[in-house]
């Protein structure tokens, strides 16, 4: 960011989006706890205190399950973007769910064995050799101090200090807890299930998000570019969208955005300097590149932010040849100004930088 | 001393080593790193936790920095790791839940509980 920090960017839109997710929690809570528990195969009698360690587990897993269905949604359709803008905040209250979770199983099994409930939890179960009867417990713990690290390090501040790239791979942290968190449900709580309603909701959930993802993967798979030399082939000047762009990857994958805009071609880097979002996939408007993640904007031509914002991408080189729209893989500085190239069929002159096709 | 203890002493120590670097951190390294924090003291309070966290990241990144070691190219190349970890995941979560149920047995709720020792 190139204002000053605070401890929360709340606006009109973030504070609805929070209430919505509020009322979400509320309202799950609500049903597990009050509405269908004879549906949730509680068979042997259970206290409040288990019953609400439960419900709020649950409502974690469902939580991370949807935070981990946002960013493939958001890739397929760009109606679900609205989702992904406020998606840190999701993350943040999943956190303390997860956190009043862990705070009602220390707080009843193992507040009464007279030593510390932590070195309780460690040392209830240790037969770490065996699946059944696997300490799940720790499954648990690993997915715990995942959120919290995720949690912890959400404010802006630490995606501009650690940088995109580097803030990224530490959120991968969430894949290792959804894995874990599976883990805990299917060698706990599914350990005892007689009634396969919870079973087959926990397996649905991790389906959904399995199939969101190989659906992506799929769809990025098709955005693979070709090479012809040391420049690459975006794709043919008559596909091209006005105000929109073309993704390619590049063979060092890294990935580059070209749009149409006024009849000239620009190409900039894909990921924005905010958090690395997808400004392919977003639209021009005044001439700007707008992040459909968050709103940050560029100048297509130069990859830099209007005044008073100072974030930069590197921009790309294109050149013609025929109808065929080639990038040259070397990015430039971040925003380095590349006059844009004129496609001839929008009724302008060629531009002088258009390169015939080679004989 | 055991396993748990060692692990609870080993967590205890993190956080020490993790609170003796938020301090010069937030009162001074902060502002000399980032001009966007110079003036704004509120949201450094949120930072703690993450610090505690992720010291040694944090010491390196300071570092790094400081001593303007980090080629700029680095900031605009997302991390190409996506693919691979979802491919992880998604096996291991296949390969979890198969566990899982493989394991799991049928209780004979009709069947009166059996006292296996005798209690002292």
């Amino acid at each position: 960011m190139s204002v000053k920090y605070i401890p929360v960017q709340w606006n009109v839109n973030k504070w609805f989006y929070d209430a919505i997710m509020l009322a979400g929690v509320v309202l799950f809570l609500w049903i597990f706890l009050y509405v269908a528990p004879d549906v949730l195969g509680h068979e042997q009698p259970i206290n409040p205190q288990i019953y609400n360690a439960r419900a709020f587990g649950i409502c974690a897993f469902l939580m991370l399950t949807i935070i981990l269905c946002i960013g493939p949604l958001a890739r397929l359709d760009t109606r679900f973007l609205p989702l992904l803008y406020n998606r840190r905040h999701f993350g943040v209250m999943t956190a303390f769910v997860a956190l009043t979770h862990a705070g009602y199983i220390l707080n009843w099994y193992f507040a009464f064995t007279g030593q510390d409930k932590i070195l309780g939890l460690l040392g209830a179960n240790t037969s770490y050799g065996q699946i059944a009867g696997f300490p799940f417990e720790a499954f648990g713990i690993v997915a715990l101090i995942a959120l919290l690290i995720l949690a912890a390090t959400s404010h802006d501040f630490w995606l501009k200090f650690l940088t995109p790239p580097v803030w990224k791979r530490l959120h991968y942290l969430i894949y290792l807890a959804y894995f874990a968190v599976v883990a805990h449900v299917a060698l706990g709580i599914l350990q005892e299930q007689q009634n396969h309603a919870l079973t087959a909701f926990f397996m649905a959930c991790a389906g959904v998000v399995l199939a969101l993802h190989v659906a992506v993967a799929i769809q990025d798979r098709k955005g693979e570019a070709a090479c012809d030399g040391a420049w690459i082939e975006v794709g043919m000047a008559d596909g091209m969208e006005e105000g929109r762009a073309r993704i390619v990857t590049l063979p060092s994958g890294d990935r580059v955005a070209v749009f149409l805009h006024e009849g000239q071609l620009s190409a900039i880097g894909n990921a924005c300097a905010h958090q690395n979002g997808p400004l392919g996939e977003g639209r021009i408007v005044d001439c700007l590149v707008t992040c459909p993640w968050h709103g940050f904007q560029y100048d297509v031509r130069s990859g830099a932010s209007p005044a008073p914002f100072t974030e930069k991408v590197p921009t790309y080189r294109l050149r013609l040849v025929g109808p065929m729209i080639e990038v040259h893989p070397d990015p430039n500085p971040p925003g380095t100004y590349v006059e844009p190239i004129a496609l001839p069929h929008f009724g302008r002159p060629p531009d002088k930088s258009v390169e015939e096709a080679p004989a | 001393m055991t396993v748990p203890e060692f692990l609870v002493g080993l967590m205890r120590i993190w956080g020490a080593i993790g609170a003796i670097v938020a301090v010069p951190f937030l009162i001074w390294g902060i502002d000399r790193i980032d001009e966007d924090a110079r003036g704004a003291y509120v949201f450094r309070l949120l930072l703690i936790p993450g610090i505690l966290l992720i010291w040694p990241i944090v010491l390196w990144r300071w570092w790094q920095i400081e001593a303007q070691d980090a080629p700029w190219l680095a900031r605009y190349q997302p991390a190409m790791v996506h693919g691979p970890l979802v491919a992880v995941m998604s096996a291991a979560i296949i390969l979890v839940f198969a566990l899982g149920l493989a394991v799991r047995q049928d209780w004979p709720a009709d069947i009166a509980p059996i006292q296996l020792s005798e209690t002292q």
